[in-house]
């Protein structure tokens, strides 16, 4: 009897995150597909709908109409790419931000407790400093890439000295290790005499999708989209996880892995949006809160809906930053910050109001 | 629990298609676009500030007043123009400043100010400039001022030097200006301009500080005379090309538009700002889109080769995206000396005579550039 009710009550619990992850999915496709269409169609140089459409449709064979070549080649080398990129950052920050929140279990946890964007800046700004980036295509990215992986590492190295790691441990070397990644950027911004190279340390800093191209997606797609699947597959481990790390072996984790997997998984898709994107924030704080208020706590349901809501929110904020005061252009970083700040205070207001009125 | 969650869910997603729309309806129809850029392209009005003159990149210059009294009368800061003794009072943007003597110590701790003090002093008379200026990638005297000790923006490095003067930009630190004043130190702040009327105004009351009047007046005469040779050519073109001024640092494009010192020369080159033709104000970013809706006949890169100008050249014709802009077709993208085109100095008259010689062959044959005459 009893096992019957148990294996009744997983069977409902496993259709109710199947009808949220299909709802919630089908919204955000929505969505998703909504901003990608109004990002393609909007820009500096005026594209009417009915052109994007014919051009969408071309590769297909299907003739929707005329357009000119310059505005193809405005949609498949400059915006497309720009929109996949900005998709996948959104993507890899988001979720990235869900894993790091489950496994401190700490609400204000993001990416950069563990040096990952701070690594990043201390590859990208001594690249820019040492004027190296321009010496090869992706030099820039590779230089942030290289940082965010060192730093990391770092900070998991020394949360495991001894062979025994520790949270706790953990996030202290991350304060200490961002601190003094934040210290070596100052220092370098300081002694740095050319205007040009300091103002795109600024810029960079500051987080920006211009000048994407299918190359920074080709580099940093598989690297995000493998750390998502492996995080989604671990969403179940990541529960438990947050139970404890005594209550998580007891129901079959394997602790010692699953933790440095996801950490690691978390790490390497921070690090590869960071490298492409700069850093843009709010994306991995807010994100993971919004869909967790609507949808519950559920690392099976909050993965891939943070995937898709972080994918959305860096791709209105990017089409928004890029038109707003076009030609010229906003930095996506600061929309971010500008939006997500005042909407994640909004939140946490209401919440606590909510949670004072039950 | 769940409905309520869902509410918020669909809230989210509600703000998030606002804010959608948002974008859609922020995106002007192109003859909007044109409209106002037309109006933000024509010169804004003259005006004079404390310690500078303004005017529009192209406008000439008032002809020279005749006597050393009239001619230093028309500078703003100059307290009492027909007292050419000492001590002798500017209003500096820092306020009121008294200069007890011709100082023969001098420091300026500004690149422009440095260009625009050598063309007045002598060399042996300035004794301490910014680490910038030394360096020949920005500055147009580094040559000049290598043996000159190197100061920094810790007052004691100035203090150090026992100047009888500082003259420098308003972005030199209050706190600094205040702790040279402290230690009897005259400090004159000045803010350098790109048009012809602040330009020579400059070097009058830099030349008044330094009580250097008559080679001021020299020298204001020969930057006057050199720039109006040159619009005197330029304005009379028709057909003035599009020309965009645009760098690219760390995969970040930035245009220069109205107001910037690269819209100045490339006004003064005979050229149309093309960043300010498009609404563009000042230095900003831009993305690839945003260099083709400008569609330049003409691009110049006025960025240091250390730092990419040739690749990013490169990059520009290998991105088939821009193979449509006239630019681009033709075969009209210059590297240029970056140096010429961003100082605030006279020194950009002289990235004016390279761009007209680029945009205007025929009358401005390829020469060397001929530089100023310096102090002796």
């Amino acid at each position: 009897m009893l096992a019957a009710s148990i294996a009744a009550l997983q069977g409902y619990r496993q259709t109710a995150v199947a009808t949220r992850v299909v709802i919630g999915s089908a919204v955000l496709c929505l969505f998703l597909l909504g901003a990608a269409l109004a990002s393609l169609s909007l820009g500096p140089v005026n594209i009417p709908v009915g052109h994007v459409a014919a051009i969408a449709l071309s590769p297909l064979g299907i003739d929707f109409g005329s357009f000119e070549r310059t505005e193809q080649l405005v949609i498949e080398q400059i915006r497309l790419p720009r929109i996949v990129a900005g998709a996948l950052v959104g993507m890899a920050l988001a979720v990235a931000g869900a894993t790091m929140q489950g496994l401190f279990r700490n609400p204000m946890a993001d990416p950069g407790f563990i040096g990952v964007s701070a690594g990043a800046a201390v590859g990208a700004v001594a690249a820019i400093a040492a004027g190296v980036t321009g010496l090869f295509f992706l030099a820039l990215p590779s230089f942030a890439f290289a940082g965010a992986l060192a730093a990391s590492g770092l900070v998991y190295g020394i949360a495991a000295v001894g062979g025994r790691f520790s949270m706790a441990t953990l996030l202290l070397a991350g304060v200490a290790v961002n601190a003094f990644l934040s210290a070596v950027v100052s220092a370098i911004v300081i002694l740095l005499p050319d205007t040009g190279a300091l103002r795109g340390i600024l810029f960079w800093l500051a987080g920006g999708l211009d000048s994407r191209s299918w190359e920074h997606v080709q580099i940093s797609a598989p690297l995000i989209l493998a750390a998502v699947a492996v995080i989604a597959l671990q969403a179940r481990d990541l529960n438990l996880l947050m139970l404890g790390d005594d209550e998580a072996r007891s129901m079959g984790v394997r602790v010692g892995l699953a933790r440095p997997l996801l950490l690691g998984a978390a790490a390497l898709a921070t690090g590869a949006a960071v490298a492409v994107s700069g850093i843009i924030a709010f994306v991995g704080l807010v994100t993971p809160h919004v869909i967790r208020l609507a949808l519950g706590p559920d690392h099976r349901v909050l993965i891939p809906m943070s995937a898709l809501g972080g994918a959305v929110f860096v791709l209105v904020a990017d089409t928004v930053a890029r038109t707003v005061v076009q030609p010229a252009e906003f930095r996506v970083g600061v929309l971010t910050a500008f939006v997500g700040a005042p909407f994640f205070i909004l939140l946490l207001i209401k919440n606590k109001r909510r949670a004072y009125s039950l | 629990m769940r409905t309520g969650r869902l509410k918020l869910f669909l809230a989210t997603a509600a703000l998030v298609l606002a804010a959608l729309l948002a974008a859609c309806s922020s995106e002007p129809s192109p003859a909007a676009v044109e409209t106002a850029s037309a109006q933000e392209a024509a010169p804004s009005p003259t005006t004079v500030a404390e310690a500078t003159a303004t005017a529009s990149p192209t406008a000439e210059p008032e002809s020279a007043p005749g006597t050393l009294e009239e001619q230093f009368g028309t500078v703003g800061g100059i307290v009492d123009p027909s007292n050419f003794g000492w001590p002798r009072e500017v209003e500096g943007l820092n306020g009121l400043v008294s200069i007890p003597g011709k100082p023969e110590r001098i420091i300026t701790a500004s690149i422009g100010h440095d260009e625009v003090t050598l063309a007045v002093v002598p060399a042996a008379r300035l004794v301490g400039v910014g680490a910038v200026s030394k360096d020949s990638t920005y500055s147009n005297v580094a040559q000049a001022v290598q043996d000159i000790a190197e100061v920094s923006r810790e007052p004691e490095t100035i203090i150090a030097l026992s100047p009888d003067v500082v003259v420098t930009s308003p972005y030199f630190p209050a706190e600094g200006v205040e702790a040279l004043s402290k230690a009897g130190i005259p400090v004159v702040q000045t803010e350098l301009r790109n048009d012809p009327e602040a330009r020579v105004a400059g070097i009058l009351l830099m030349g008044y500080i330094y009580g250097e009047e008559e080679r001021a007046a020299e020298f204001a005469a020969e930057v006057r005379d050199r720039f109006e040779s040159l619009v005197a050519v330029t304005r009379q073109m028709s057909d003035r090309p599009l020309v965009l001024a645009m760098t690219e640092f760390s995969g970040t494009l930035w245009v220069a538009g109205a107001g910037s010192t690269e819209g100045g020369v490339i006004e003064a080159a005979g050229g149309i700002n093309a960043a300010a033709e498009a609404g563009i104000e000042g230095n900003q970013t831009t993305s690839l889109e945003g260099v083709i809706a400008m569609n330049p006949e003409v691009i110049v890169i006025p960025q240091p080769v250390e730092f990419g100008a040739e690749e990013f050249l490169a990059s520009l014709f290998a991105n088939e995206a821009l193979s449509e802009i006239p630019a681009i077709r033709n075969d009209r993208v210059h590297v240029v000396e970056s140096k010429l085109f961003t100082t605030l100095s006279h020194w950009n008259i002289l990235g004016a005579e390279a761009l007209a010689m680029m945009l205007w062959p025929a009358e401005f044959p390829d020469a060397p550039l001929v530089p100023f005459s310096a102090a002796e």
